[in-house]
C-alpha cells in the first residue's frame, strides 16, 4: 500500500515533469490529491497498537531483501504507527494545498516546478514511512534535491546563497549523523543482521552494544547519540544551528516555504523521537537538563529574534525557530502528555506555519512586498484572506480550539512535573513565556501592516485576492480548528506510540 | 637462448628497467616540447614492458608478456592519440611547446 | 420530565451558531444579520431563566461532555482533558446575567450601530456572538482548563472588537493593547492550569474528585521539589491570579480597559458589566474552594482589590470623556469585588457581580445614548442640559449612577455596603484585610464624586455645544434596553437585604445568600457555607455587636457616599461649570495620565524591542556570522590552494614525480627498507 503511495508520486512528478507548462499546475494538483486519498486510506485502516521501533505493530509494513552491505542485509522496509502517520497525512494534505497556492506566484517553468514538488513529496512519504536506516537515509538525502532547486531556481533576488547554504549546511549535518548511526550499527556487531531500525532498537535495548573503534560502549552511545543530536538539530533546527531557516524561507516561493515550514523541519523533529530518543533514551535522559536548556533557548530567543524582524516571513521563519523549541522540549521530558504533545505539535506546527506562510504570500502576490513598513490597512482591500490570516496569527498564539493551544498544552502539562528532567517546572515555565512573546510579534506585525488607513504605493488597484488564492488558506484553517476541537483523532494513536518511548526511561522515585 | 636469458639474475632487468624510466622521467621533467614529451614517456612504458617480461620469464608464466603485448598496443594508440593532440596544439599556438597553452587552470 | 441540563450546551451554542450565520451569510440578512443574534441571545437567556428554575428546584449538574484528550501520563499522574459543564446557584445566575446583558446589548445595537450607518456590521454581529459563546462557555466550565481556554476566547473577542473599526488607527492599537496585557496575565494563568493539572491529576471544579476537594483533603499526587503544600498552594493559587487581575483589569494589569473603550460602546457594555471582565471574578468564585484554602492569596486578593478600587476611582475624576470615567469606575468596582472575595465575601462579591453587571451596563448603555445623541463626541465639557431633551436616558442613567455610587436603595448600596461590611468584620483581626477595607471606604466618596461630576455635566446645566442644544433622538432599541435595565438597577439590590435582616431579624431576605448556599439545592462543596467552614477568616465586630457593626457601617459608607455626591452637586450642578481640576495642581496631570502607568508599560515594550534588536544583531553578526565563517574559510582556502593547477603540464609532472618519491620514502622508512 504505501509503495503504491510513494510510487504513484514519483510516477506523478514524473509525468508532470513532462506536461506543458500551462496545465502542469491543474494536473499537479490533480494527482496529488490521490496520495492523500491514499492516506486518508490509511488512516482509516489503521489501528493503533504501539512503536513501530519497539516491538509494536506495523501497519502496512513490507519488506524485501534488496542488497547485503557488510554483511547486513538492506530492505525495502516500510510501515507506519501512530507517530508516523498523522505526518504522512500532513504530507499528503500540505502538497496539494501548496501546489494550489503556487498557481499565481510561479509563472516559469511550471511543469518543472511542479513536478519537483510531487518528487520532494514522495520523498518526504518515504522518509516519514522507511524503517530501513539504508532506505530512510536515502529519501532523506533525496528530499534535499528538489528543495535546492526549488530554491534556486523560483527563489528571491539572493535564491543561490540561501539554496547553497541551505543544501550544505543540512547535508554536512546528514554527514555527522550518519557517522553516529553507522558507529552505533558496527558496535552491534553480530547482534543484529540487517539495517532494519526496529532490529537496532531492540538490539539496542537488550544491550547489545559493543566497544567499537576503541570506545567503551556507554562512551560510544554517548558520542553517537551527540553526534545524531547535532546532526538532526540543523533540520530541526534547535539554535544555534538555525540561521539557514530565514534564509531559505525568505528567498523561497510561498508553496516551497509552506512546504519547508510545514513539513521538512518536521523531518528533523520526527528522525529525533525515533533515533535519538527510542533508541538511545538513557542517553537522552542523562542529557535532559542541557537539551531542555537549549529547547527553551530556542523558544524564547526565536521569540525574541522574531519581535526584531520587520520581513513578514523572517518574522514567522523565526517564529518556527521557536515552536521547534516546545517540540524538543516535549521530547525530552520522557512522559506520555510531553511525547506525544510534541508529535502532535509536529502536526499542528505543519498546518498552521503552512497556514502563516500561504497568507504572506498571498498578500505579497497583491502588494509585491512583504516588509512591515511598507503597506498598512491590508484589511481594507483583502478582507477573506487578511480574516484568515488573523485566525492563523492568533493560532500561532496558541488561541485555544486551534491546533496548536492543543499541542502546546499537552507539551507544558507532560513536562510541568516530569520526573526525567531536573527543575522541569522551571524549564516549563520558562517556555511559556513564549506564549507572550509570540502574541507580541504578531500583533504588532498585523497592526502595523493589515489595520489602520489603507496605505501602499503602487502603480495598480489592489483588490481581493483570487478564490484559489484563498481557498487553500480556508481549508488549513478549517483543518486546524477541527484539529483544536478534537485533538484526540491525532492524539490517541500518537500517545499509543509514544508510551514505548516513555518507558525507555526508568526514574527514581 | 633461454638459458642465456634466465642465467642472467632478474636484479639486471629491473635494473636496466629502472634506468629507462629514469631516463624517460627524465626526458618528460626536463623537456618543454610536446615531441620530446610523447618519446620520454615511450620511454618509460618500455621499462615497464621490461618489468613485465623479465618477470614472465622468472616465474614462466606467460600473463606478463600478455601484458607487455597490451601495453605496445596501447602505446601504440597513445601515439597516434598523442600527435594528434600535438597537431592541434601546434594548429592553434604555433608552436609544440607544452608550457605555452596554460589555459586550463584556475 | 424533559432533563433541561443537556440543553445547556445549546445555551453556548445558540450564540455560536448567530457567529457562524454572521459571518456566514450576514450580509445578504437584513440588519447585517442583528437579528439571528437577537434570536440567539433570546434563546439563550429564555433557556438560563429555565436552568435558572431548575436550579431552583433543587437540581444541579455536574457533568463531563466531551473528552478533549484522552487519558495519558504526565510523569506523577495521569490526566484526561475533557469538556463539561457545572450548573450550580452560581452559574446558573450567571447564565442569566451574562445572557441578559448580551440579549439588551444586541438589541441596543440595532440602534446604535444599525441606525446610525455603520459598515461591517456582520463582523460586528459575528463578533458579538462569537463573544457571548465564549463567556457562556466560560460561565459553565466544569474544569480549569476548559475555563482557561474559553477565557482565552474571550481575550481573542475583545480583540476583535476592540478593533472593530480597524481602519482607524487608534482601535487596532487598543485592541493589540488589551490582549497583549491580558495574555501577560494569562500566562501566569496557563502556569496555574498546568500546575494544578499537574499537582492533582485534575482540573475539575466540583466533586470529591476536584481540585478543591483534594487540595483541602490534601491530598496530591505531585508538588515541585518537596515544597510544602500550603506554600505549593499559594503559589498556584497567585499564579492563576495572574489571569484574573489581567481580565478583570487590576492594579497593575488595568492599563488595557481605558483604551478599550476604542470599541464600539454596546461592546465596551458587554466586555465591561457581563463578559470580559467578569470573567476574573467569577473564576475566583468558581474555585473559591480552592482559594479559601491559602489565606496568603485571600490577602494578597482583597488588597489588590482594595487598592485597585482606590486607584481607579481617583483616576475617574479627572477624565473629560464619558466613557473613560466608566472605564475607571469598572476598574474600580471590580477591585471592590476582588476585595470582596479576598476577605471571605464570596456571596458579597457575587452580589456586585450581579448589581454591577446591570448597573454598569447600563451606565454604558446610556451613555451609548447620549453618545448618538451628541453625534459621537465624548467629550462631556461639550454637552450639558441633556435631561430635558433625553429623558428615558437621563432617568436611567440617574439610576444606573445612584446605584454606582452606592445610595440607598439603589442595587449599588446593599452590594457595595456587604462588601464593606465582610471587610470590616474580618479585617478586625488582619491588617492587610483592614488596609483593604480602608482603601475601599476611602473609594466610596470619590466613586460618589466623579460619578455625579459625569451626571452633572452630562445632563445638568446649560448646554455647552450646538449638538447638546439639538441632540439626535434616540428610537426604542435604545429606549427599551435602557428601561429594563434602569429598573433591575433599581430592584437588583433586594435580592439580598442582609443589612435589614440583620437588624429586624427577618429571616429569608437574604435570598442571594440562601441561593449561594445551596438552601435550594446546589453541587456538594461548592456552597457559601462550605467556603466559610474551610476559609481562615473570623469574625470581629465593633462596638453593640453584629448589629451594631452594620448599622454603623451601612451609616459611614453611605455618609461617605452622600458627601461625595453633595460636593460634586455644590461644583458642578450650576449652569455652566468650570474645570475645577485645575486645583489640585501637579495631582492634577498624574491623574489625568492614569500615574503614567501607561508610559511605564510603553517603556517596557521598547525596551523589549531594545533587547530583541540586541539579539538580532548577535544573531545575524555572531551565530550566522559563525556558519559564513565556515564557508569564507573554505572559499578561501580553496582560493588558494587551486592556484597549484597552473595549467603547466611540465609543473604537474614534476608534482606527480614529487608525490611519487615521496609515496617511496614514506613508505620506506615505515617498511624499514633503508635500514
Amino acid at each position: 500500500m504505501i509503495e503504491a503511495l510513494i510510487g504513484f508520486t514519483f510516477a506523478a512528478a514524473i509525468l508532470v515533469l513532462l506536461a506543458p507548462n500551462e496545465w502542469a499546475g491543474r494536473l499537479a494538483f490533480a494527482f496529488s490529491l490521490l496520495p492523500f486519498a491514499g492516506s486518508l486510506y490509511l488512516w482509516s485502516g489503521f489501528e493503533s497498537a504501539g512503536n513501530a521501533l519497539t516491538g509494536g505493530d506495523i501497519a502496512y509494513a513490507t519488506q524485501i531483501e534488496w542488497l547485503e552491505v557488510g554483511g547486513r542485509t538492506v530492505s525495502w522496509f516500510v510501515g507506519v504507527d501512530g507517530i508516523s502517520l498523522p505526518l504522512v497525512v500532513l504530507t499528503t494534505f500540505l502538497v496539494p494545498l501548496a501546489i494550489v497556492s503556487a498557481w499565481t506566484p510561479i509563472d516559469a517553468r511550471q511543469s518543472q516546478f511542479y513536478g519537483l514538488m510531487l518528487f520532494m513529496e514522495a520523498n518526504l512519504l518515504g522518509v516519514f514511512t522507511a524503517l530501513d536506516f539504508f532506505l530512510w537515509f536515502v529519501f532523506w538525502e533525496a528530499v534535499l534535491v528538489p528543495m535546492y532547486f526549488l530554491i534556486g531556481i523560483w527563489g528571491g533576488p539572493r535564491r543561490k546563497y540561501a539554496a547553497i547554504k541551505f543544501f550544505v549546511y543540512t547535508n554536512a549535518a546528514s554527514l555527522l549523523m550518519f557517522i553516529g548511526f553507522m558507529s552505533l550499527t558496527f558496535a552491534l556487531g553480530d547482534s543484529v543482521s540487517s539495517f532494519a531500525l526496529p532490529e537496532i532498537t531492540g538490539a539496542i535495548a537488550d544491550g547489545g552494544l559493543g566497544s567499537f573503534a576503541g570506545l567503551a560502549p556507554e562512551t560510544l552511545a554517548t558520542a553517537a547519540f551527540l553526534a545524531m543530536f547535532l546532526g538532526f538539530a540543523v533540520k530541526v533546527p534547535i539554535v544555534p544551528f538555525h540561521t539557514w531557516l530565514p534564509d531559505a524561507h525568505v528567498e523561497a516561493p510561498t508553496p516551497v516555504s509552506v512546504l519547508l515550514a510545514g513539513v521538512l523541519l518536521k523531518m528533523g523533529t520526527y528522525a529525533l523521537l525515533r533515533f535519538n530518543f527510542t533508541m538511545l533514551p538513557e542517553q537522552a535522559s542523562a542529557l535532559a537538563i542541557p537539551i531542555a536548556a537549549i529547547a527553551v533557548i530556542s523558544v524564547i530567543y526565536g521569540a525574541m529574534l522574531a519581535l526584531a524582524q520587520k520581513d513578514l516571513k523572517r518574522i514567522v521563519a523565526y517564529s518556527s525557530v521557536s515552536s521547534m523549541g516546545y517540540v524538543i522540549l516535549g521530547l525530552i521530558v520522557f512522559t506520555e502528555y510531553g511525547v506525544g504533545g510534541a508529535t502532535f505539535q509536529m502536526v499542528a506546527h505543519g498546518l498552521i506555519s503552512g497556514l502563516m506562510f500561504m497568507a504572506v504570500g498571498v498578500i505579497y502576490n497583491a502588494t509585491h512586498t512583504r516588509m512591515v513598513g511598507d503597506m498598512s490597512g491590508m484589511a481594507d482591500r483583502m478582507p477573506v484572506a487578511v480574516g484568515i490570516l488573523v485566525a492563523g496569527a492568533f493560532g500561532y498564539m496558541g488561541l485555544p480550539l486551534m491546533a496548536g493551544f492543543a499541542g502546546e498544552f499537552f507539551i507544558f502539562v507532560g513536562s510541568f512535573a516530569a520526573p526525567a528532567l531536573p527543575y522541569a517546572p522551571l524549564f516549563t515555565a520558562l517556555a511559556m513565556f513564549g506564549i507572550v512573546v509570540v502574541a507580541g510579534y504578531l500583533l504588532s506585525a498585523m497592526q502595523s501592516t493589515l489595520f489602520g488607513p489603507f496605505e501602499l504605493e503602487t502603480d495598480y488597484e489592489v483588490g481581493p485576492a483570487p478564490f484559489h488564492d484563498v481557498a487553500p488558506l480556508a481549508v488549513l484553517l478549517v483543518a486546524i480548528i477541527v484539529l483544536g476541537v478534537a485533538p484526540d483523532i491525532f492524539f490517541e494513536m500518537i500517545r499509543d506510540a509514544a508510551v514505548p518511548v516513555v518507558e525507555g526511561v526508568t526514574v527514581d522515585g | 637462448m633461454t638459458a642465456v636469458a634466465s642465467s642472467i639474475p632478474p636484479e639486471w632487468y629491473l635494473l636496466l628497467a629502472a634506468a629507462v624510466f629514469c631516463i624517460g622521467l627524465f626526458g618528460v621533467l626536463t623537456r618543454n616540447d610536446a615531441l620530446y614529451f610523447l618519446m620520454s614517456v615511450e620511454l618509460m612504458m618500455n621499462a615497464a614492458n621490461i618489468n613485465f617480461v623479465a618477470f614472465a620469464l622468472y616465474y614462466g608464466d606467460l600473463t606478463g608478456q600478455v601484458f607487455a603485448l597490451f601495453v605496445i598496443a596501447l602505446a601504440a594508440a597513445e601515439v597516434a592519440i598523442g600527435i594528434g593532440i600535438i597537431l592541434v596544439l601546434y594548429r592553434n599556438f604555433g608552436v609544440t611547446d607544452v608550457t605555452v597553452p596554460t589555459e586550463m587552470r584556475w | 420530565m424533559i432533563d433541561v441540563f443537556s440543553y445547556v450546551p445549546a445555551i453556548v451554542l445558540l450564540p455560536f451558531f448567530s457567529f457562524l450565520i454572521a459571518l456566514g451569510v450576514g450580509k445578504y440578512l437584513p440588519k447585517g444579520g442583528a437579528f439571528g443574534g437577537i434570536a440567539a441571545t433570546a434563546g439563550s437567556f429564555l433557556l438560563s431563566l429555565w436552568v435558572l428554575a431548575t436550579v431552583a428546584g433543587g437540581e444541579a449538574a455536574n457533568r463531563t461532555l466531551y473528552t478533549w484528550a484522552s487519558a495519558g501520563g504526565i510523569g506523577p499522574t495521569d490526566v484526561e482533558l475533557s469538556f463539561g459543564i457545572l450548573i450550580d446557584p452560581l452559574s446558573a445566575l450567571m447564565l442569566v446575567i451574562v445572557t441578559l446583558v448580551a440579549l439588551l446589548v444586541h438589541v441596543f445595537s440595532l440602534g446604535y450601530m444599525n441606525d446610525e450607518g455603520e459598515t461591517g456590521l456582520p463582523r460586528y454581529y459575528a463578533g458579538l456572538g462569537l463573544f457571548t459563546a465564549s463567556m457562556l462557555g466560560f460561565v459553565v466550565a466544569d474544569n480549569l482548563l476548559m475555563a482557561f481556554m474559553f477565557f482565552e476566547l474571550v481575550g481573542l473577542c475583545s480583540y476583535l472588537l476592540i478593533g472593530f473599526h480597524f481602519r482607524e488607527p487608534g482601535p487596532p492599537s487598543a485592541a493589540k493593547k488589551a490582549f497583549l496585557v491580558t495574555r501577560f496575565g494569562d500566562y501566569f494563568f496557563l502556569i496555574g492550569v498546568v500546575a494544578v493539572l499537574a499537582t492533582f491529576g485534575t482540573a475539575q471544579f466540583a466533586g470529591p474528585e476536584s481540585f478543591p476537594a483534594l487540595a483541602e483533603a490534601g491530598e496530591v499526587a505531585w508538588t515541585p521539589g518537596g515544597l510544602a503544600l500550603d506554600t505549593w498552594f499559594t503559589v498556584v493559587g497567585l499564579l492563576v491570579l495572574g489571569g484574573v487581575v489581567g481580565k478583570s483589569a487590576q492594579f497593575p494589569l488595568h492599563t488595557w480597559l481605558p483604551d478599550a473603550m476604542e470599541g464600539p460602546t454596546p461592546v465596551s457594555a458587554l466586555i465591561h458589566a457581563a463578559t470580559m471582565v467578569a470573567a476574573g471574578v467569577y473564576l475566583v468564585a468558581r474555585m473559591y474552594g480552592f482559594y479559601a484554602l491559602t489565606p496568603t492569596t485571600l490577602a494578597v486578593i482583597a488588597f489588590i482589590g482594595g487598592f485597585t478600587a482606590l486607584f481607579a476611582a481617583t483616576m475617574g475624576l479627572v477624565k473629560d470623556e464619558l466613557k473613560q470615567v466608566l472605564a475607571y469606575s469598572t476598574i474600580s468596582q471590580y477591585g471592590y469585588m476582588m476585595l470582596a472575595l479576598g476577605s471571605g465575601g464570596y456571596v458579597a462579591a457575587v452580589f456586585h457581580l450581579t448589581t454591577h453587571a446591570f448597573f454598569k451596563a447600563l451606565l454604558f448603555l446610556g451613555a451609548g445614548a447620549v453618545i448618538i445623541a451628541m453625534h459621537h463626541n465624548e467629550d462631556m465639557w461639550d454637552m450639558g442640559g441633556l435631561k430635558s431633551k433625553m429623558p428615558v436616558t437621563y432617568y436611567t442613567f440617574l439610576a444606573g449612577s445612584l446605584a454606582l455610587a452606592g445610595i440607598f436603595p439603589f442595587a449599588g448600596f446593599w452590594s457595595k455596603d456587604e462588601i464593606l461590611y465582610e471587610a470590616l468584620v474580618h479585617g478586625l483581626n488582619d491588617p492587610l484585610l483592614l488596609g483593604g477595607y480602608l482603601m475601599g471606604l476611602l473609594a466610596v466618596p470619590v466613586t460618589a464624586f466623579y460619578t455625579f461630576r459625569m451626571v452633572f455635566l452630562t445632563f445638568h446645566g446649560e448646554p455647552r455645544s450646538e449638538t447638546a442644544r439639538d441632540p439626535e433622538p434616540v428610537r426604542w432599541n435604545v429606549k427599551g434596553p435602557l428601561t429594563v435595565l434602569g429598573v433591575l438597577a433599581v430592584v437588583t439590590g433586594f435580592i439580598n437585604m442582609v443589612p435589614v435582616q440583620k437588624v429586624l431579624g427577618l429571616e429569608g431576605i437574604d435570598l442571594l445568600h440562601l441561593w449561594l448556599d445551596n438552601h435550594w439545592g446546589g453541587i456538594e462543596g461548592l456552597s457559601s457555607h462550605h467556603y466559610g467552614d474551610i476559609g481562615p477568616y473570623s469574625s470581629g465586630s465593633l462596638v453593640g455587636g453584629e448589629v451594631g457593626t452594620v448599622l454603623v457601617g451601612a451609616a459611614v459608607s453611605l455618609g461617605l457616599a452622600l458627601t461625595g455626591l453633595l460636593v460634586a452637586w455644590r461644583l458642578y450642578n450650576v449652569p455652566s461649570p468650570t474645570e475645577h481640576t485645575a486645583k489640585l495642581g501637579g495631582i492634577k496631570d498624574v491623574l489625568y495620565n492614569n500615574y503614567y502607568l501607561d508610559e511605564l508599560q510603553v517603556w517596557l515594550a521598547y525596551r523589549t524591542e531594545d533587547v530583541a534588536g540586541g539579539a538580532n544583531t548577535f544573531d545575524q553578526g555572531i551565530i550566522d556570522g559563525v556558519v559564513n565563517g565556515v564557508s569564507s574559510v573554505s572559499l578561501f582556502g580553496g582560493s588558494r590552494i587551486r592556484r597549484l593547477q597552473s595549467g603547466v603540464v611540465s609543473q604537474y609532472a614534476m608534482l606527480l614525480t614529487l608525490g611519487l618519491v615521496a609515496l617511496l620514502l614514506a613508505l620506506g622508512v615505515t617498511g624499514g627498507w633503508f635500514l
